[in-house]
């Protein structure tokens, strides 16, 4: 095979950039007209060829240390492409994928499609640089390439005041707690003289100044917890995910997700572990209270909604509880690796069946019969396709053997049982089980409910239904085909 | 040896008092003649118009601002790199010096062609503004 020169490991990454750049020039050849096939199209062939060239790389070994056990590192050690970028790089693209056929026909007859495409590459091109990111400084550059777009693209739909509201909410509290990690940012360097993450563990190895790097470490968990939607920075969520545009809210509660997360597994599980950091700020513990907060917080929020975007705003908060399992459960010892990797496997199958459920409120959003559990009385009568696709989301999100999210759930129990954190486990299926039910009550009100008289559906959007059916056949074949993921995460772990 | 953060503490002490004194100084020895005038927006001798507390700027300027930014760091960026770019040329070869500025480049290009082709550069009239100059002109 022929070697590829070192550069090109960044490939996923370099087509996203490319293909944002790509559209912004078809944009400046004609910007009165927007054709939104031409746009979908560059922009759903270079979410593409980004997804095929992370799964051929990750097939292929790129990521895996090489004879002389170095991992492939690029400028000066700033970027690094391991199994893990290669694994995050992957699941952004295609969830931008989805993303983009569904919003083929949801932004049809909207203004701005340009910026919209294109903003929607860029954030993803920022989410799958944070995945390769060695360095705090090169980590807040992607973040903030990848936040910047997604303050514009809530608010894409300008002259609809609850968009502009979610956005101005989103953008406060992104700027705020930007703020907070770039602070925090500085005081580990201060702490420590450097800002590369291998650098910032082997200075932490010897006596470091406690105070400042205590309220540092306090400061980026604040930043990681508002990225990843988590408490005490959950606010925006369920406020941006209802306001903006339905394949928005998709995007940010999935891959955005997921990229705030890899900085976390990058930032705690390679800079900052060690005795000497966990002796200063225990910041196991914190994410372990974090975690069962946000759990309880998200679940019980969800269940008292009324409105179902909102509900699945409020679920996707309780699922980024779930997933900071993967750090609460690092206990130090032998499971570290498979603790970390359980996480990384729900983040993946989070991000088909989560992608696939709010497209499937686009779907809701296109046909325009409303937002509340009663809309949704009888709708499988009208398009049982369409709804058998969101019954095997929603039982995938609670964790039924239906789709992957029963063993994504599984690993993360048994991450907890593995590292003794017993309490993690029992916070994991008490809520759970409570997610059970306000799930439920959406597939009740499709398949059971009467439908409202005079519902009809006229137009099966063909870019809707294939990006909804598509998540629904992954979700599914996840099931079986598991192994795969769960191999690839935890060997992408234990090389951290 | 005394502790040299006495002095910087001094400082401060020094730094808050001297105002502090000032303020209450002038404070007791001025004559308090309240006056409609003294409240007004001070705008340089011009009789002020409309309240103080909206900001009322073109929203132009801000377009222009942020081009602003993005030309500034592009500069910031280009200048070391002309300062080695001989001997850089001399040591690595053209397509590790020249190719990677070029490839920057040609991104700013792209995105100010986007701006310009949109109109991001063109100074919007509003509509009251080209009414007025119409009939200036008449």
């Amino acid at each position: 095979m022929v070697q590829l020169p070192t550069w090109t490991a960044l490939s996923p990454t370099l087509l996203l950039g490319l293909t944002a750049i790509v559209l912004l020039l078809v944009d400046s050849i004609d910007p009165d007209s927007s054709n939104n096939e031409l746009l979908a199209g560059v922009a759903g062939l270079g979410s593409i060829a980004a997804a095929a060239t992370s799964v051929w790389f990750i097939v292929a070994g790129t990521g895996l240390p090489a004879e002389n056990g170095e991992l492939i590192s690029l400028f000066d050690d700033q970027l690094v492409v391991d199994q893990m970028a290669l694994f995050f790089s992957f699941l952004v693209a295609s969830v931008l994928t989805l993303v983009v056929v569904a919003s083929y026909d949801y932004m049809a007859d909207k203004a701005r499609q340009a910026k919209y495409y294109s903003l929607t590459v860029m954030a993803a091109t920022g989410m799958s640089l944070l995945g390769s990111a060695n360095g705090l400084a090169v980590a807040f550059v992607a973040l903030e390439l990848a936040s910047l777009p997604s303050y514009a693209l809530v608010a894409i739909l300008k002259t609809n005041k609850g968009s502009v509201e979610a956005a101005l909410k989103y953008f406060l509290v992104g700027a705020l707690s930007s703020g907070v990690f770039l602070y925090g940012i500085s005081l580990v360097y201060g702490a420590t003289g450097s800002l590369q993450f291998d650098a910032v563990a082997a200075a932490l190895t010897d006596g470091v100044p406690a105070g400042i790097l205590g309220i540092g470490v306090l400061m980026i968990v604040g930043g990681v917890a508002f990225k990843t939607a988590s408490v005490p920075f959950h606010f925006w969520a369920p406020e941006a995910y209802e306001g903006a545009p339905a394949p928005i809210s998709a995007f940010l509660s999935s891959a955005s997700k997921a990229a705030g997360f890899v900085l976390a597994f990058r930032v705690f599980a390679t800079a900052l572990m060690g005795d000497a950091v966990l002796a200063v700020v225990d910041w196991v513990l914190v994410f372990q209270v974090l975690a069962i907060v946000t759990m309880f917080v998200g679940n019980f929020a969800a269940a008292t909604q009324e409105n179902v975007k909102r509900m699945l705003a409020y679920s996707s908060v309780g699922h980024a509880g779930y997933v900071l399992i993967g750090l609460a459960a690092l206990t130090g010892g032998s499971s570290d690796a498979y603790v970390l990797g359980s996480g990384m496997m729900h983040l993946l199958v989070y991000g088909f069946m989560n992608t696939g459920a709010f497209l499937f409120i686009a779907l809701v959003e296109y046909w325009d019969i409303g937002r509340t559990f009663e809309d949704y009385n009888g709708l499988a009568t009208q398009a049982p396709l369409a709804c058998a696709a969101m019954t095997v989301f929603l039982f995938s999100l609670a964790g039924l053997p239906i789709g992957g999210g029963f063993f994504s759930k599984f690993n993360l129990l048994m991450a907890t049982v593995r590292s003794g954190t017993w309490f993690l486990g029992a916070a994991l299926i008490v809520n759970s089980a409570l997610s059970l039910y306000y799930y439920t009550r959406v597939v009740k009100a499709m398949w059971i409910e009467e439908p409202a008289s005079g519902l009809e559906i006229e137009r099966y959007p063909i870019g809707l239904y294939t990006a909804v059916l598509v998540a629904a056949l992954v979700t599914v074949l996840l099931l079986p085909g598991f192994d795969a993921v769960s191999q690839t995460a935890e060997t992408a772990a234990s090389l951290l | 040896m005394s502790n040299p953060w006495i002095a910087i503490g001094a400082l401060a002490l020094v730094g808050v008092l001297i105002p502090l004194s000032m303020i209450s100084v002038s404070a007791l020895l001025r004559p308090s003649v309240p006056e409609q005038g003294k409240r007004a927006t001070y705008e340089s001798g011009e009789i002020p118009t409309g309240s103080s507390q909206q900001i009322r700027f073109n929203i132009q300027y801000y377009m222009v601002a942020l081009l602003f930014v993005v030309f500034d760091i592009e500069t910031v960026l280009i200048f070391p790199w002309t300062v080695i770019y001989r001997d850089a040329v001399g040591a690595l070869g053209y397509e590790q010096v020249l190719f990677p500025m070029l490839l920057f480049l040609g991104v700013l290009v792209a995105g100010l062609a986007w701006a310009w082709r949109n109109g991001a550069v063109q100074w919007v009239k509003s509509p009251r503004a080209t009414r007025q100059l119409s009939t200036n002109n008449e």
